[in-house]
């Protein structure tokens, strides 16, 4: 009982130690906001040369959105396109795009953004020679074939023949084919400008970029350690930045990161780690940021491999509706994770709450009842494929069990250990069973939730693994394209959503929530669809 | 000596050429992903792209031409180029500077508390000192390195600086703080091999302590401050130099998870994400850094051998 007694005391004096501290920490919180000073936030090492075209990971992306400034921009909470560089992107056709730009830009080093710096860079990314990660994102425009023509073949031009600069603040897009959605995509990091400098040297251009964004490098990518970026003065004025400047301290672990914020060695942190989620909303308080983000984690079918198994959409119905998705986004993601109920991702402008309709609900005597009728899978066998590096085991194996009680087929998870090993045995058609999945939208348009993953081109070239064909999406996927009026475009879009949700190839399982937390030290801390920070609008407190 | 020193260094010019040679065999036949496809993470490479960055950097060619390109390219001092365009030696190189400084504070923490705690528990056996070291040692040894990592990160790095206002140690690596930033880190890393040193110490004093020399040595009429350096120190050192010059290739090495802890960029959490991503090139050039310093502390510690005893002789 004495070692009890003496616990008990060290525990009231550290309370009281707590207790006094926290009177005198309180008093340096209460000044109002300023303009100017610097502050320290998070950043993974980007992959490679700061290049807007070049760049398709989050970390990258970070950087280059306090550099650059598109086109157009998203708004942080509607997710809807609003015009930043672009003064306005006009058409008749959806197919040929007429492109005017404000007054006021420049780059950091004085040079003015005109129609020529948009084309430059679009011209370097779709060229194949330059292999720039974006290259994928041109071939809408006419042209494109010429610069990138396949392997084993050199390009026949340099510029794209649907870029057409009409004067110093104009320019025209000519695509191939109409596409209501260009103006929605033109925010995208591939779609920013690059200055004459680019030029000269691109790898020396990525590591100290001349943007044209509310903030410029200062001094050159110290690599593994920093990045240090200071408030662009000339930067029109309604953008224009408070912070004076800010340095992107580079993290490998977010657990220190978080560390660090604890103690206000670093003022941001948007992408917290799972250790923290627990108590981060006690310990932060209203400076914890927690919002629906853009991906959407399915439960992917190899419908072409596997026809045998599941091929027949009651089996993908009883599937779908023999998982319990509240029960995996609230005990296993602790609600880090919100059951999905359409293929497009609830932020998204079309999102239709409650799409999925049944399908989506959690129903296991109907599941059970369309499975027997359907006379279940060869060998009453299902395969849960999923990569063991990211956190997926434990919903994967949910999933198997569910699957196991409700419908009484033996389902195994089948691990691999990195997400492109299951790709390979996916496209080596080595791998017969069910997969993990994701996506996160490139830009927020509903047709990047469908394109990129159900379309017959992106069998080849996108996201398309379980090779879902369906002639009727296609053609109301290209009737979409053709919209001119945007409410048009969007409706014909949900009904493209429609013929997926009727077909089921992949199972939406949860869509994705970002969590983002602040010291006290700063505000008006806003994160954006993304993930990234708007750090324009931080201001000191 | 001189010529035994030469042909040491001579022997270990195969061993480098064969580290190189295994380890980039290893890297290149790593079972799994395309390299292009590890880049491009969770969505697919665009096929072109890839097919394009794949003829850039020979990914393509057999295992032989690759090695071959490699290894000509490391005689002319090119030690090549990363998937994402970085100079493998400018990684290198960078990251270097901060294992190094992190292995040699830890190595020295764990030299003089190690060998100090040791010789006193030694010389005071079953007394109330020898029973505190030989249970912190005990203690420290049953914990893993990234629960006291964390756990002193926590305390001192955040709860010190919150809650008592002391901001002296912070929860990861800051350069500007020159010492003082190396400090936390190296006493976490130093900590395992701090307690196996002690314990060592103890035991190999304590041993010699009851040769028949140091009898001799006392009954002479020796102080006792020179019976203990200079006849049983001396002799009980051997396996404790033995230990630390192993430790030091390890210290090197194995600081992954301390320097993940403290993000500290150095080489071995380099040679981590490098082997995640299959980029030959980093794994071989740092790899083969580790076995240079490892022959090199092998190296030292067999001349000490000779000075710590004289019957051995290198001719």
């Amino acid at each position: 009982m004495r070692g009890a007694t003496s616990a008990k005391w060290v525990a009231g004096a550290v309370v009281v130690a707590m207790a006094a501290t926290a009177c005198s920490t309180s008093k340096d919180s209460d000044s109002a906001g300023k303009s100017g000073g610097n502050i320290t936030v998070v950043l993974g090492e980007p992959q490679h040369g700061l290049v807007g075209q070049n760049t398709a990971e989050s970390e990258g992306a970070e950087v280059l959105h306090a550099l650059f400034t598109g086109l157009v921009d998203y708004d942080n909470k509607t997710n809807e396109p609003k015009l930043a560089v672009a003064e306005a992107i006009d058409t008749t056709d959806s197919k040929t795009w007429t492109i005017k730009l404000k007054d006021g830009y420049t780059f950091h080093n004085g040079e003015k953004v005109d129609a020529q710096s948009f084309v430059r860079a679009w011209n370097w990314g779709a060229n194949q020679d330059n292999a720039a990660e974006g290259l994928p994102f041109f071939d809408k425009i006419e042209g494109s074939e010429e610069l990138a023509p396949g392997k084993d073949k050199k390009p026949t031009a340099t510029e794209l023949k649907g870029l057409k600069v009409v004067d110093e603040k104009t320019f025209t897009v000519t695509l191939k084919a109409p596409f209501s959605q260009f103006k929605t995509m033109l925010g995208y990091n591939a779609f920013y400008p690059l200055p004459k400098a680019f030029e000269a040297d691109p790898k020396k251009f990525g590591e100290a970029p001349i943007g044209n964004g509310a903030f410029q490098m200062d001094g050159a990518w110290d690599h593994n350690k920093q990045i240090k970026v200071k408030r662009y003065d000339k930067y029109p004025a309604e953008g224009r930045a408070k912070l004076e400047g800010v340095t992107f301290k580079i993290y490998d672990n977010l657990d220190t990161a978080y560390n660090d914020l604890r103690a206000d060695n670093i003022q941001i942190v948007d992408k917290l780690p799972v250790s923290a989620l627990a108590t981060v909303s006690q310990e932060f308080g209203d400076r914890y940021i927690y919002k629906p983000e853009s991906g959407v984690g399915y439960l992917g079918l190899p419908l072409a491999t596997n026809p045998e198994a599941f091929g027949k959409i009651e089996i993908r119905k009883a599937i779908s509706m023999a998982i319990d998705r509240d029960a995996i986004t609230k005990t296993i993601f602790n609600g880090t994770r919100k059951p999905a109920d359409d293929f497009i991702n609830p932020i998204i402008p079309g999102y239709r709450k409650g799409a999925l309709g049944e399908v989506g609900t959690y129903n296991p005597t109907k599941a059970k009842e369309l499975w027997t009728q359907a006379g279940g899978v060869p060998g009453n066998k299902i395969e849960l494929g999923y990569n063991a590096d990211g956190g997926h085991k434990e919903w994967i194996e949910a999933v198997a069990n569910q699957l196991k009680a409700n419908l009484g087929v033996d389902v195994t998870a089948k691990p691999y250990a990195k997400f492109g090993d299951m790709l390979d045995d996916l496209q080596a058609k080595k791998y017969k069973g069910a997969f993990r999945m994701a996506w996160s939208m490139d830009y927020p348009a509903a047709e990047n939730y469908l394109r990129p993953i159900f379309s017959k081109v992106a069998i080849e070239t996108g996201s398309n693994y379980g090779g879902y064909v369906n002639e009727e999406f296609e053609t109301t996927m290209a009737e979409a394209d053709k919209a001119t009026d945007p409410a048009e475009g969007l409706k014909l879009y949900q009904k493209a959503d429609d013929i997926v949700i009727k077909d089921l190839p992949y199972i939406p399982v949860f869509t994705y929530m970002s969590s983002s937390a602040y010291s006290k030290s700063v505000k008006n801390v806003e994160i954006d669809a993304q993930g990234r920070m708007d750090l324009a609008k931080v201001e000191l407190n | 000596m001189g010529r035994y020193l030469i042909r040491r260094l001579i022997q270990a010019i195969p061993v480098l050429l064969g580290a190189t040679f295994l380890i980039y065999l290893l890297t290149f036949a790593m079972p799994g992903a395309d390299p292009i496809q590890l880049l491009a993470g969770e969505k697919k490479a665009d096929p072109l792209v890839a097919a394009m960055l794949r003829e850039k950097y020979h990914l393509d060619d057999p295992f032989l031409l690759q090695y071959w390109n490699y290894i000509t390219g490391v005689f002319q001092g090119d030690f090549g180029e990363t998937l994402s365009g970085r100079k493998v030696l400018d990684m290198i190189t960078e990251a270097f500077p901060y294992t190094m400084n992190l292995a040699i504070v830890a190595f020295v923490i764990e030299a003089i508390v190690g060998v100090v705690a040791g010789i006193m528990a030694a010389l005071r056996r079953g007394k109330f000192i020898d029973q505190l070291v030989l249970i912190s040692t005990l203690l420290v040894i049953s914990i893993p390195v990234f629960v006291t990592g964390f756990v002193l990160q926590l305390t001192l790095g955040v709860k010190l600086k919150n809650e008592w206002g002391i901001d002296f140690f912070s929860p990861s690596f800051n350069e500007a703080d020159g010492f003082r930033a190396y400090l936390l880190p190296a006493f976490v890393l130093a900590s395992t091999s701090l307690a196996y040193v002690a314990r060592l110490t103890r035991t190999s004093l304590m041993e010699t302590m009851r040769a028949d020399y140091v009898r001799t040595a006392t009954a002479k009429g020796l102080p006792r401050r020179r019976v203990v350096v200079n006849h049983g120190l001396r002799n009980a050192m051997i396996p404790i130099v033995t230990f630390l010059g192993a430790d030091l290739g390890g210290l090197m090495g194995g600081a992954v998870i301390t320097e993940r802890i403290f993000n500290i960029h150095g080489v071995g959490g380099l040679l981590a994400k490098s082997v995640y991503l299959k980029e030959g090139a980093v794994v071989v050039g740092g790899v083969t850094l580790l076995v240079l310093v490892y022959l090199i502390a092998n190296l030292i510690v067999d001349l000490l051998y000779a000075v710590l005893d004289p019957r051995i002789r290198y001719a």
